[in-house]
């Protein structure tokens, strides 16, 4: 167990806000996700259905998680997760990776991509897989946020 | 500590002072997991003159602690508060990870500037609270929240950690826990000064109130008569009491007095976990040292009077 002890940032527990941004309530997904998340060794806040961009921002910022997943099956992750993205610019939030899945048409994976959201996995994607992808996008911003600070423990 | 993290601190100390949340939000991570930036942080950011009121919202898992909390957050900041709330859920013994969920109850009122919710996994801790409640509830109360509502992990008969940072202590309950035998055992139904009997839209809630009624105020360990309200998220029934019975019970806390034993205790715990951290390091360091004392002929309690012989030696 890691309580009391002075940690190293790569020791920390990663934190990840699952959040399905807009109107969709097939949280199965995210549930699955949530479980397989926390058995990794992950610390999972899920602030449940229909929340706005604005409110996922704001969670995940009080919440200082390392990442954000969004999972969105209905077809509107272009629109929803640009928003996302932009609000996170807004508020000169650096140091939250983003990362999709869902429903998500190859031709949407490049453009997603570019603006920062990466991931963007399908169903049937072993869960490993996504672990293994978010352990990374945590790793990588955790070593922008924590690694100008190492110490000697 | 190197120039850049020290100037990474004074940009987080100087963020908490003017309220800005992600500064907040960096600090109660600092307090869960590196104790010694924190203490940096806190040195330059506490303000003894000020009282923070901090309020427990304890009872067994599912009985509506969150969804009450969403309830009362709201009308203390119409009351003209600043609310900081600070929810613990359990880690996986096993696997470290955790599931925190109370954001899911409090997703609605949360779109407010004068309400912070923190969610925080216990990482090991017993008796309900994490390492970084206090410490949490320190950085809000230093970044201007004076109300700070701290929901431990649902909680057993045994779970009164929490009467060591809270003032004001809420039992909730729900009906079909037990019977009037539960409402006579020690422990939980012993420190709340406000009993809510929760979801009172369902069957058996009357009774449950009644058993509560004739135990708890036949017994007040403090000489105050302890107050017993119902009250149903789903009919929004019995906030207002709620609201007032805690009003109510802040007025009465001698702050003073409490603040004193707050940072008594405080104190007493950091100083525990210095000590501690010095074992561990001792240990490191003279590891050989520590397994020959082990399995040499002396009891332990001479084993470990020389270990902390050796931690005074040391730092003298």
């Amino acid at each position: 167990m890691v309580n009391g002890k002075n940690l190293k940032y790569s020791e920390k527990p990663i934190r990840v806000l699952i959040a399905k941004p807009g109107i969709d309530g097939h949280d199965r997904g995210v549930y699955v996700l949530a479980r397989a998340f926390r058995d990794a060794g992950m610390e999972v806040i899920y602030p449940g259905l229909l929340p706005t961009p604005e409110s996922i921002v704001d969670a995940a910022i009080d919440e200082d998680v390392d990442v954000i997943a969004l999972s969105l099956l209905n077809g509107a992750h272009m629109a929803v997760f640009t928003k996302v993205m932009k609000t996170l610019n807004k508020k000169k939030v650096k140091d939250i990776a983003v990362v999709g899945g869902g429903i998500i048409p190859d031709e949407d994976k490049p453009k997603l991509e570019k603006i920062g959201v990466t991931g963007n996995y399908g169903p049937g994607t072993p869960l490993s897989v996504i672990i293994e992808h978010v352990k990374m996008r945590a790793f990588a911003v955790r070593n922008e946020k924590w690694g100008r600070k190492k110490r000697a423990t | 500590m190197g120039k850049k993290e020290k100037s990474y601190l004074g940009t987080l100390e100087r963020g908490i002072k003017k309220g800005e949340r992600q500064s907040i939000a960096r600090a109660i991570t600092l307090a869960e997991s590196d104790p010694a930036s924190f203490s940096t942080i806190i040195k330059a950011v506490y303000d003894p003159k000020k009282y923070m009121h901090v309020v427990g919202v304890i009872g067994p898992p599912g009985c509506g602690k969150s969804s009450l909390i969403a309830l009362l957050a709201p009308k203390l900041v119409e009351n003209g508060h600043r609310v900081g709330i600070i929810a613990v859920d359990a880690s996986s013994p096993f696997t470290g990870g955790s599931f925190l969920g109370n954001r899911i109850r409090m997703q609605d009122v949360l779109d407010n500037d004068k309400i912070f919710m923190r969610s925080m996994a216990s990482r090991g801790a017993k008796g309900g609270l994490a390492m970084g409640v206090m410490n949490a509830a320190l950085v809000l109360g230093s970044a201007g929240f004076d109300y700070v509502i701290v929901e431990p992990v649902g909680s057993g008969q045994a779970d009164v950690d929490i009467l060591d940072i809270a003032s004001t202590i809420i039992v909730v309950l729900a009906p079909g826990l037990g019977d009037e035998v539960q409402a006579a055992k020690a422990g939980l139904m012993e420190i709340g000064d406000v009993f809510v009997v929760n979801k009172s839209d369902l069957p058996g809630a009357e009774k449950a109130e009644r058993d509560l009624r004739y135990f708890v105020s036949t017994s007040p360990p403090n000489g105050e008569r302890q107050k017993i309200l119902s009250t149903s998220v789903r009919l929004k029934r019995g906030i207002e009491e709620l609201l007032k019975a805690t009003i109510v019970h802040e007025t009465h806390v001698d702050k003073d007095a409490f603040k004193i034993r707050r940072l008594r205790l405080e104190a007493s715990r950091i100083a525990k976990e210095i000590f501690s951290t010095k074992v561990d390091e001792l240990a490191k360091e003279k590891e050989k040292w520590i397994a020959d004392l082990s399995y040499t002929s002396i009891d332990p309690y001479s084993a470990a009077e020389r270990i902390v012989y050796a931690v005074e030696s040391r730092d003298r």
